[in-house]
């Protein structure tokens, strides 16, 4: 992928390079590619224990990736990957020593051709562990140095519902949905609030706002969770099954939720075992399985007319 | 009965003895206390901040080495160090009452930040997450959302732990500190009565002891009564 590649995509957001995460000895995540495009509504499947919650902390850094680079619009929010980077990997003495070789071995390719081989071979085998060109060091330092995002300034910018909700217990919801944006100086407490009560209006919960998460039910909590992402005016927002841990009568009142934000225009991206939901709303479906994705289309071609093997019997499970 | 009471407690207005005594044991068992809750807030940062730094990871180190000492060892035993060893080898005569109540507080100190640490342990990680999701930094959530659930949780423990403290200062008295235990040993070579002072003393005991007890439900009732307002 070259860096090229990594700008031409305007309207990415979130842009996601080759990113791998461990947990020690578990390879969880083996390498995802994703760029999420603004408005698009993508839907996350996959059996449990596939890595979709780890692949959506990644996201945000709630989880640091092991290698791999994660973007968010202009900036990275990870290292630099000098493996993503042909025109640094071109810096390296690998690269150099490499190029003088093949040219001599094989003479009558071309040096495109030769260029692309030498840095396929350094990726698939990893031969940038050893690097200590300088010239490599510094690209790498600069690149980062010019693109680097404060993770906490694209957390503002990336809201994050969690499957139990995770509502601040000593707080009542009015402080719930005002205390980030006027910690944060993005608000002052009188905006903030005056936002929290057109929010809980919204959601019908404007009579809540002085009791605390305790004495709410879970559709309620969930309601008032997203609504505490949303009062800081995210560019997208991503859902950690989000409707797993409610009673089946309480599922209905959140999806409404999110159906309404979808056809806001909200950026989404939802990992949901809500196959109706997928099908309604998704722009597009991917396929999550054993830490790859296996498979991504548009919602009808992904239900109706899917390839992969483990995602025909997974739909046949779900569905 | 009543003879042996006043002579014991009345008589030559030995009850002053007794109110010093008491006295001295409140101030260590405060002073104790205070410094504990320094200590052990000190101690309870060291251990939970991200080990982003290998000075940190030595402080955190240092932490635990401490909490495990102290834990492991019996107070009696690190009063008599600190007293005999520490204070008389390097020649700081101190007052008798600092030295009981440095030595109460280090120890507490311990039994502090683990009773801290446990209750900021006990609270959910997922609100972490969400504050920090939100864009908060790791010291704006900790000190919005964490602490304030933690200490609900942990007060009345600590509050326990001071009632603890008050009944353990009581041997205070072997390196001749006087505080309310001690008292009957001044009191039986006036009276030649061993029982009396003991009996009044433990009655004293008591009596603290189910006024603080009683003052601790009470800190517990309106700490609960926040989750429900
Ligand atoms: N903090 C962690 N430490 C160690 N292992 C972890 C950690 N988080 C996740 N894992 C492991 O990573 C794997 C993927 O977990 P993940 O939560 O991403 O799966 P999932 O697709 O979201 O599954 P589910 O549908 O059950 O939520 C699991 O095997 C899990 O045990
Ligand atoms: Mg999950």
């Amino acid at each position: 992928m070259t860096d090229a590649n990594v700008k031409n995509n305007e309207n990415a957001i979130v842009r996601v390079r080759d990113l791998h995460k461990s947990f020690g000895k578990v390879d969880v995540l083996k390498g995802i590619d994703c760029d999420i495009a603004k408005g698009e509504k993508v839907v996350i499947i996959g059996p449990s224990g596939s890595g979709k919650s780890t692949f959506l902390r990644c996201l945000n850094l709630l989880e640091q990736p092991t290698k791999g680079e994660v973007w968010f619009g202009e900036n990275i929010l990870t290292p630099i990957d000098p493996y993503m980077h042909p025109q640094i990997i071109r810096l390296s003495k690998v690269y150099k020593n490499l190029l003088k070789k093949s040219k001599v071995e094989t003479p009558d390719l071309s040096e495109e051709v030769i260029d692309g081989a030498v840095i396929k071979i350094i990726k698939e085998d990893n031969l940038l562990e050893k690097e200590k060109s300088g010239a490599f060091k510094k690209a790498i330092k600069r690149l980062y140095a010019e693109k680097i995002m404060n993770v906490n300034l694209a957390r503002q910018k990336v809201g994050m519902v969690f499957q139990h909700f995770n509502l601040f217990n000593n707080l009542t919801v009015m402080e719930n949905l005002t205390l980030a944006p006027v910690k944060l100086k993005l608000k002052t407490k009188a905006e903030a609030e005056e936002r929290a009560r057109t929010l809980l209006k919204r959601i019908g919960l404007e009579e809540k706002a002085n009791v605390y998460p305790s004495t709410l039910s879970g559709g309620q909590k969930q309601r008032i969770a997203i609504v505490r992402s949303l009062a800081m005016d995210p560019d997208v927002m991503l859902f950690d099954e989000p409707t797993s841990a409610l009673d089946p009568e309480m599922v209905g009142e959140v999806l409404e939720l999110m159906k309404d934000l979808a056809s806001d225009g909200m950026t989404m991206v939802v990992v949901t075992h809500e196959m109706g939901f997928a099908k309604e709303v998704a722009s597009r479906v991917i396929f999550v399985d054993e830490g790859k994705i296996k498979e991504e289309a548009d919602p009808k071609e992904f239900f109706n007319n899917p390839k992969d093997e483990r995602l025909k019997e997974f739909l046949s499970k779900v569905l | 009965m009543f003879d042996l009471f006043y002579k014991c407690f009345i008589e030559a207005d030995r009850y002053n003895m007794y109110l010093e005594g008491l006295l001295n044991t409140v101030i260590i068992a405060i002073g104790a206390c205070l410094l504990g809750v320094i200590i052990g807030v000190i101690v309870t940062c060291i251990r939970i901040v991200p080990k982003t730094n290998i000075f940190v990871k030595i402080l955190d180190k240092i932490a635990q080495l401490y909490v495990t000492i102290i834990r492991g060892t019996p107070v009696v035993l690190q009063l008599f160090i600190s007293y005999f060893v520490l204070l008389v080898s390097i020649k700081f005569v101190a007052d008798g009452l600092i030295v009981a109540i440095v030595t109460f507080g280090i120890n507490s100190g311990a039994y502090m930040a683990e009773i801290l640490r446990g209750g900021i342990l006990a609270v959910d990680s997922g609100q972490m997450e969400a504050g920090r999701s939100l864009g908060l930094t790791w010291f704006q959530t900790f000190s919005k959302i964490i602490l304030p659930q933690a200490l609900k949780s942990a007060i009345p423990t600590m509050f326990n732990e001071f009632i603890t403290l008050i009944k353990e200062t009581s041997v205070a008295g072997y390196v001749g500190i006087k505080e309310l235990t001690k008292v009957q040993s001044f009191v039986t070579i006036q009276t030649m009565e061993i029982f009396m002072p003991l009996i009044i003393i433990a009655v004293m005991y008591l009596i603290i002891v189910l006024g603080l007890q009683y003052i601790q439900k009470r800190i517990e009732r309106r700490l609960t009564k926040g989750d429900r307002r």
